[in-house]
């Protein structure tokens, strides 16, 4: 009960039913960022990223795209000679960054899984096509079409569908839900 | 004058605390923190409490909701007065299309939504405090 | 005839409906019976983890639960499905307080979740249950001269689970083996297909599909196998994306690991789906002596 709460502090409270080791623990050997397929594309490699938390450097970690990169492969979280868990850090500082809405302009990861919670809570099930519409607004013309083009093959070869599936019983499945987070609305 | 009634407060939000805290203890409150449910369950179960104050959205999630269930179906810690103070509305807010944010099955006793005016922070608690005191009164007269 | 609770999940209700369908032929072959679990919901993706975990765990314990009921282990084809079935078994089993709040959600289902069956990937019900001579001797067409990379991908090996290695599988290349194909060495073979990143990082998302279609060609193979709906669009429907992106000209099949021995078990390729592919199989399956699809 430290009165003085520094980020790795913070990052501690949100990993705190976490089956890895803190972050103190880290010795920067960099098997996470060499084993990482995203790293090449991060503003911050997962082991820059771990040593900037331990630094106390949250506007940067927070504003970075680092976390919003990573594709939940695992493979730091099985490699890391400490036992850190890294990928779910990354959750931790996903949901560090919806709670508090703060996070990098340009990226589309956040919009992508509000739409994705969203579209679970209203039907149970996935839907691609409502999913597509987080991302297709960021794409230039050329993308757009091809996107288009893509969609429409698989449209063709009955590889996606017209309308949203549905589970049955959706009203107690809602309810369920809002047992574990008061959503609104659900009277 | 009497001791100060000890509150704790479970929020893991470090700035949030940091104002909340300054405000109690300027009103003779005695204030124990914890940062996460984790450690704010061992708190309730080895301190002596007489109020908590409590976030919903900390560690894997809505924990806060988790920890005030706990306590009601706790014999010892069922009579404690708990204030859920939350930004929930704000922090999920493409979850809440205006809706309330009242977590109508946890048997909490008040809820406010963060950010909360320091006077109604202090009648709250106090009033909180005393509808715990005259409820004990009275079973305690039984 | 053993008997499993089958959660195909959304993928396999439209874009992976070929998964579906030759899963259901294949093991009904094979003396498995998949009993689909009556209304299963989405089992959360990654997205629910970045919102709230508890939820998360609560959209799978319901899964859990409603094969619960039925007193059946549960078997996922979808590796992400997979993934948060198993460990939400896991770790409510080994924590009654967060089990006791799931449960209390549960109960607006009238369900309950009580830790009293395993998980299991499709491929581990081929590879175990089943087991390579059960297979080998139901194989009329053997695949030779087909040369296939397994592609393991992340999700079905990590995080870690109990029973199975993360660093040296051979499990896949086995099955291949079993059906008469030729497992190629693949260095890529536990490397990340990107995943959502199709859709959030596109730019990563294409490069990281490329190194594995690049790998995969290099070494060798005709075709890739895989054994999960993400992995198989990610690295068949974005090739022609990737070779935008990076001039480059690849075209190489990626079918399901049930598809393949489908056409071992002699299934026909119509009855597997197979030709809704956007990368055509005709080429790389004329290699297999018979169960090649009409040209």
């Amino acid at each position: 009960m430290a009165d003085e709460l520094t980020f790795s502090d913070e990052i501690a409270n949100l990993l705190h039913a976490s089956h890895g080791n803190p972050l103190n623990t880290c010795i920067q050997c960099g098997t996470c960022s060499g084993t990482c397929p995203s790293a090449p594309f991060m503003k911050h490699s997962p082991r820059r990223i771990i040593a900037m938390i331990n630094a106390d450097m949250k506007e940067d970690v927070v504003n970075s795209n680092t976390y919003w990169f990573c594709a939940s492969c695992f493979h730091c979280t099985v490699r890391c000679p400490r036992e850190i868990d890294i990928a779910e850090l990354m959750y931790a500082l996903k949901r560090y960054s919806m709670w508090n809405q703060q996070y990098q302009e340009d990226l589309i990861g956040p919009t992508f899984s509000e739409t994705f919670v969203k579209t679970i809570f209203g039907s149970g099930r996935s839907y691609e096509p409502v999913l597509a519409t987080s991302y297709l607004f960021s794409f230039g013309v050329p993308e757009f079409i091809q996107e288009a083009q893509t969609a429409t093959t698989l449209m063709l070869k009955g590889r996606l569908p017209v309308l949203p599936a549905r589970i049955k019983g959706l009203k107690n499945f809602r309810r369920m839900l809002g047992r574990i987070i008061p959503i609104g609305g659900l009277e | 004058m009497s001791d100060p009634k000890r509150l704790l407060m479970i929020d893991d939000d470090p700035d949030f605390v940091e104002g909340i805290k300054a405000i109690l203890v300027a009103a003779n409150y005695s204030v124990d923190v914890c940062y996460n449910p984790k450690d704010g369950l061992k708190a309730l179960q080895t301190g002596n409490y007489d109020l908590l104050l409590l976030d919903i959205m900390m560690g894997r999630g809505a924990e806060g909701i988790m920890i005030a269930r706990k306590m009601r179906k706790d014999p010892k810690l069922r009579e404690m007065p708990v204030l859920i103070i939350t930004g929930i509305r704000e922090q999920m807010a493409f979850l809440f299309p205006g809706g309330p944010a009242h977590p109508r099955f946890v048997e909490v006793d008040e809820l406010v939504e963060k950010p909360i005016k320091p006077t109604l922070l202090l009648e709250k608690v106090s009033a909180l405090l005393k509808a715990a005191e005259a409820n004990k009164t009275k079973q305690d007269n039984v | 005839m053993k008997k499993y609770a089958y959660f195909p999940g959304c993928s396999l209700e439209k874009m992976a409906l070929s998964y579906h369908v030759s899963t259901m032929e294949t093991t009904s072959r094979l003396g498995v019976e998949l009993q689909e679990l009556e209304d299963w919901n989405c089992c959360g993706a990654t997205a629910y983890f970045h919102i709230d975990e508890l939820l998360a765990y609560t959209l799978s314990a319901r899964n859990l639960a409603l094969a619960e009921k039925e007193n059946l282990d549960l078997v996922a084809p979808c590796a992400a499905c997979y993934k948060n079935s198993y460990f939400t078994n896991e770790y409510l089993k080994e924590d009654p307080d967060l089990a006791e709040h799931i449960n209390f959600a549960l109960e607006e289902d009238n369900l309950k979740f009580s830790g009293n069956i395993s998980v299991h990937h499709l491929i581990e019900i081929f590879v175990n249950d089943i087991g390579f001579e059960e297979i080998k001797s139901k194989v009329t067409n053997p695949l030779e001269g087909l040369k296939v990379a397994a592609y393991y991908g992340c999700q079905i090996l990590r995080p870690k689970k109990e029973h199975l290695t993360v660093e040296e599988p051979v499990f896949f290349e086995e099955l291949m083996k079993s059906i008469g194909a030729t497992p190629i060495d693949f260095a890529e073979r536990l490397r990340c297909c990107s995943a959502a990143l199709i859709i959030t990082n596109r730019h990563a998302a294409l490069s990281m599909v490329r190194n594995i279609l690049h790998n995969a060609i290099s070494s060798g193979a005709d075709i890739i196998a895989t054994a999960c709906p993400m992995c198989q669009v990610n690295l068949e429907c974005y090739q022609k994306q990737v070779n935008q992106e990076f001039g480059t000209d690849y075209s190489i099949p990626v079918l399901y690991f049930t598809q393949l021995v489908g056409l071992a078990l002699g299934i026909s390729p119509k009855q597997l789906r197979i030709g809704s592919e956007l990368v055509s199989t005709t080429p790389a399956l004329s290699f297999a002596k018979r169960g090649s699809p009409n040209p």
